[in-house]
């Protein structure tokens, strides 16, 4: 190869080795750290190669089915209403009528709240005890629910949570999107005779549908992240009913030190995001989409 | 402050000037390593907040910078074990929960205390270690003995009791009262008294539920007093046996006659239902006592009444809090054990007790009976604190939150039978212990 | 014979009114062009008209029914945008049958009318492509297709071919005027551009500021414009105009500095009906001439004086930038291609066919 043809992968080293530093070289050693069992506090020479058998009890460990079964039943759910609501509410809001704004603004602020704070103000308000969720259902008759200690309202409470945090980032992507159609298209849908729903089902999504893969492609790639609300909010209980992927993870890493079982399942947790983000690509592909007209 | 002191005071002042000229005899003990900076690694609980009053008494009389590292009680042992495996670490007193010891002292973190109390410049005479509670300092201080984490002959001393604690039961007197209800000295008595109040429409006795720990601790509460244990003499769980179901199924009644959302409560959650008026009793550590008194924190002040742990086959209360000792890879370890012998020495204690902390001295117990009423009770329930209502081996944490925290949790949020729940959590134990190689002793002798 | 009929139309948008008044009548199966400068209104009218804008005041009637507050799609009407507007994400046949799909018709009537109007525009080959696939005037062509399909009684055009390049406009004028005679359907045509309008127009509205200038023939509008806007709006290059005043009082002349033009006998009796003395009199660059050229030795030539700063040649004709006096003029001259390069001098001016204008108000005086 000539000099010429071999610039533009000059031209991109520098995003390579960023890529590798960070992105790579933390992969690799997670999957290195899985073939140890290494405890907190010890001197990791010190720690005993294992090979590969947390994999091996990781295939045939009910805890970590359980979790990502949990995981992904949180990820249907989540993600669906949000992106069913987030685009509804971005139809809705987006013409600039009076108020609107204000309406926009009040809509993102759970986005702006950090995780942690969520995690608390949600589990203060699904208090079984000093809960709003409960004075306000009993003030309309509803028994006190024990919403965070039964599995089934647990795992209500961190899908609406979840819901009740990231659908604004749906909506803040899908009306950015909407934004930016070209109003003459949509006139011309218009004169062309569609209705309300034609006009939204027929021209507006599938012109911003590269726009929400990508939203579900990120939302996606966050439930499987998501940790810190549902770490404070339920801490995974009761039993196991809202450890998600990462919050197991977590729980195997640092409340009960098995930090090299524990990279075990996130190397599985990469492999299934990696696995679920290529389908969508593959599906999908929002990057190949250029904006035409 | 005693002639005493006084004496020593002025004598340090002379000797301040004089200094210039001796060469040789500090003036007093704390005087080398004045200007030095020990840093305390502790949780930010309201008894550790109380002692930074006597910290900075510390720093006044004796010159010895103090800094705090206060943290959540959860983050405290991460950040530890981080801190103590480096080369040279920079905290010089860490605060542990008693249940880290076995961990610390295994992974070879802490520095054995008689290193010191084998240097006569060090120690202070007066010290009396025989007065601080010894089931404090046998469950928070001493490691290696019976099974590692008891009392015994092969142990050594690691640390002093410090925020250390046991369990009593607070009632409200009020609602008793008006309920014509005794106090319960027997768990029979205990469930009875509950039932009624339920009966009553009075949410009865509050407990730490939440999956994990929380649960665990809750229910390891009545395992000692009724005559459980988790584990055999040769490492054999046994939190299927008779005793063992019964206290979980206790855990049942609790959630059942008592506040609303046990099944959520950590331990602040558990101490607030109480404080703030929505449980009649409480059976926990005997901080709720200065917790009661509280005006930030508690309701009820004044409506509180304070009684021995119930019985059922025996007499148990659980042995727990913190204990403090010095990191081995401290690098200013004398100044650091001269502040642990400020803190729990007969004086420390009783300004601990001044500034709203806890006491470690049977001495201070004694002396301050007539100020709290909970002070006679807990030097009474003493004796009967248990240190080995629960095992202090590095695999404790797998085993309390991973087995014993999942299984509860299902007993007190299910109707389902409670043997055959504890006897699957009894065969995930073994598993564990047979992973981590406790058996291979009785496997050699077969 | 309805058409479509503005009548009594205003539009403001906020405090600005944009259209004060308007009435305004399309005969069914006409050609009309609304022109103006942009901002003039001619775009909003056309929106309000397509029901994509709403009226603030009075009623518009399309094919005798009012539909002043009907939505678009109840108008019958079909329009091509500037930009095109096609949908990015339906290949050419899927744009062009949007419509008739959402109207419910069945399929192989969709089919049939989509395959006439391909044959029609030459698009038979792109059906299955994607509009990003396409150049620009194949775009503009799916566009009209998309309106052909429709068959609806009148076709909106906002400005379409202005996006194209000077070549295939006018391929397109061409095109469009073809289809207009094919189609038979009244066409209502916005563009900035004069030449658009006069070559296709039946009849061609002129804005400015809200404000209908005139509506005439091309030929109409050319020849005797209404007031100084139309006259500068209309033909290419542009009027010139020149502050004047009338002298004399028998032999009226129209005198400014370095011209003194005697009035034709049709425009002195024009100038006793105007109070007015002070005028711009309008010179359009196609009636100057140079002396002694054929046929202009009649008393209607007046000769003038021109100091001409630049000469361009452009073929049969030579372009000039000059100057009566100190105010500038163009002028396109005819002297053939092998003539020398004009220089200053006198030329002459056919009288027949100058203008005048009441200076402060510009109305055509005639």
């Amino acid at each position: 190869m000539s000099i010429r043809a071999l610039s533009p992968y000059f031209f991109i080293l520098p995003a390579v080795a960023i890529m590798v530093a960070g992105l790579v070289y933390p992969v690799l050693q997670a999957f290195y750290l899985s073939l140890y069992d290494w405890k907190i506090g010890t001197k990791f020479e010190d720690a005993p190669f294992v090979g590969i058998r947390h994999f091996i009890r990781m295939v045939s460990d009910e805890n970590v089915h359980e979790s990502v079964w949990v995981t992904l039943r949180f990820g249907f759910w989540t993600i669906t209403i949000e992106m069913f609501l987030g685009v509804a509410l971005a139809l809705l809001l987006e013409k600039p009528i009076r108020g609107a704004s204000l309406f926009r603004t009040i809509f993102i602020l759970p986005l702006m709240i950090s995780p942690v704070v969520v995690g608390l103000i949600w589990r203060y308000l699904f208090d079984a005890r000093i809960g709003w969720i409960n004075y306000y259902l009993g003030k309309v008759g509803i028994e006190p629910q024990v919403w965070l200690g039964n599995a089934d309202l647990a795992f209500f409470a961190i899908v609406f949570t979840d819901i009740w945090q990231w659908t604004p980032f749906i909506f803040i992507i899908v009306i950015a999107g909407l934004q930016a159609l070209p109003s003459e298209i949509l006139e011309a849908s218009k004169i062309d005779g569609a209705n309300w729903w034609q006009h939204i089902l027929f021209v507006k999504l599938p012109m911003i549908r590269s726009i929400l893969l990508i939203a579900l492609l990120l939302r996606l790639i966050d439930v499987f992240r998501a940790l810190e609300v549902m770490y404070i909010l339920t801490g995974g209980g009761p039993g196991r009913a809202t450890e998600l992927l990462s919050l197991h993870i977590y729980n195997r890493a640092f409340e009960t030190q098995q930090l090299g079982y524990a990279s075990a399942i996130s190397v599985l947790l990469i492999l299934i995001v990696f696995a679920l983000s290529f389908g969508i690509l593959v599906a999908g592909n929002p990057l190949k989409e250029k904006s035409d007209i | 402050m005693d002639l005493f002191e006084l004496k020593t005071r002025a004598a340090a002042a002379i000797a301040g000037t004089a200094l210039a000229f001796a060469t040789s005899a500090w003036a007093n003990p704390y005087e080398k390593y004045a200007g030095t900076t020990v840093v305390i690694s502790w949780p930010a609980l309201a008894h550790f907040n109380a002692a930074e009053g006597l910290l900075e008494e510390f720093t006044e009389e004796t010159g010895i910078e103090v800094e705090v590292d206060a943290l959540q009680y959860l983050r405290l042992r991460d950040r530890q074990l981080l801190e103590m495996s480096k080369e040279e670490g920079d905290y010089d007193i860490a605060s542990w929960v008693v249940m880290w010891k076995g961990e610390y002292v295994s992974k070879g973190l802490l520095t054995p205390l008689s290193q010191f109390f084998t240097n006569g410049s060090l120690v202070d005479p007066q010290f009396d270690i025989d007065d601080v509670a010894d089931a404090y300092l046998q469950n928070g201080g001493v490691v290696g003995g019976k099974k590692g984490y008891m009392p015994g002959k092969s142990g050594a001393l690691y640390g002093l009791p410090f925020g250390a604690e046991t369990s009593i039961l607070a009632y409200r007197k009020d609602i008793l009262e008006e309920q014509g209800l005794e106090v319960p000295t027997t768990y029979d008595e205990l469930r009875e008294v509950m039932t009624k109040l339920h009966e009553a429409g009075i949410p009865a006795m509050t407990s730490r539920g939440q999956t994990g720990h929380q649960v665990t601790a809750g229910w390891l509460l009545h395992l000692a007093p009724m005559g459980g244990k988790i584990f055999d003499d040769e490492w054999n769980p046994v939190i299927n046996s008779p005793e063992a179901v019964k206290a979980a199924e206790f855990m049942r009644h609790i959630v059942k006659t008592g506040p609303k959302g046990i099944e959520t409560f950590g331990f602040g959650e558990a101490s607030a239902a109480f404080l703030q008026g929505d449980a009649a009793l409480y059976l926990d550590t005997l901080k709720i006592a200065a917790m009661s008194r509280n005006p930030n924190l508690s309701k009820v002040d004044g409506k509180v009444g304070f009684a021995l742990h119930p019985t059922d086959v025996r007499c148990g209360s659980e042995t727990g809090g913190f204990a403090m000792g010095i990191p081995a890879n401290s690098q200013n370890k004398e100044a650091a054990f001269l502040l642990i012998q400020y803190l729990t020495s007969k004086a420390g204690d009783q300004r601990m007790v001044e500034l709203g902390g806890d006491p470690v001295r049977i001495s201070t117990l004694q002396n301050n009976a007539d100020s709290f009423e909970d002070y006679p009770v807990v030097a009474e329930q003493l004796p009967c604190a248990d240190p080995d209502w629960r095992p202090l081996i590095p695999e404790w944490n797998e085993l309390n939150i991973d087995v014993l925290g999942q299984a509860l949790t299902k007993v007190i949020t299910t109707d389902d039978p409670i043997q055959p729940i504890m006897d699957e959590a009894n065969e995930k134990a073994r598993e564990i212990m047979e992973r981590e190689g406790y058996y291979s002793w009785a496997k050699y002798r077969q | 014979m309805h058409g479509v009929k503005l009548s009594g139309v205003t539009k403001a948008f906020g405090a600005t009114n944009v259209i004060p008044m308007m009435d305004l009548h399309f005969d069914e199966g006409e050609f009309v062009v609304i022109v103006g400068p942009s901002g003039c209104g001619k775009s909003t009218t056309l929106r309000m008209i397509a029901g994509l804008e709403p009226v603030s005041g009075g009623q518009i009637f399309i094919g005798g029914k009012d539909v002043t507050w009907a939505p678009p799609k109840e108008r019958d009407i079909a329009m091509v945008f500037q930009s095109y507007a096609l949908y990015p994400h339906m290949n050419v046949a899927g744009n062009m049958s949007f419509a008739l799909r959402l109207a419910g018709r069945p399929k192989d009537e969709v089919a049939n009318r989509v395959r006439k109007a391909a044959e029609l525009l030459e698009l038979t080959e792109y059906l299955d492509r994607r509009p990003r696939d396409l150049s620009g005037g194949q775009r503009q062509r799916v566009a009209m297709g998309r309106a052909i399909v429709r068959d609806a009684y009148c076709f909106l055009f906002d400005e379409p071919l202005s996006n194209l390049d000077a070549k295939l406009r006018s391929t397109m004028r061409t095109e469009l005027a073809i289809l207009h005679k094919r189609l038979k359907r009244t066409m209502i045509y916005v563009t900035h551009d004069q030449i658009e309008a006069m070559t296709m127009a039946d009849r061609i509205v002129i804005m400015d500021k809200g404000i209908i200038q005139q509506v005439g023939t091309p030929r109409a509008v050319y020849n005797s414009p209404d007031n100084r806007f139309v006259a500068g709006f209309i033909g290419s290059p542009s009027m010139n105009f020149l502050e004047a005043e009338l002298a004399g009082s028998d032999e009226l002349r129209v005198c400014g500095k370095g011209f003194d033009i005697p009035l034709s006998p049709k425009l002195r009796a024009a100038t006793e009906r105007n109070s007015s003395r002070e005028v711009a009199i309008g010179l359009r660059p196609e009636h100057f001439s140079i002396k002694g050229a054929g046929g202009s030795q009649s008393s209607l030539f007046a000769p003038i004086n021109l100091t001409v700063d630049v000469a361009e040649y452009i073929g049969s004709s030579q372009f000039l930038a000059a100057r009566i006096g100190d105010q500038p003029i163009t002028a396109s001259i005819e002297v053939g291609p092998d003539s020398a390069p004009l220089e200053s001098g006198e030329y002459l001016f056919d009288t027949n066919r100058m203008y005048l204008f009441n200076r402060k108000t510009g109305a055509a005086i005639a």
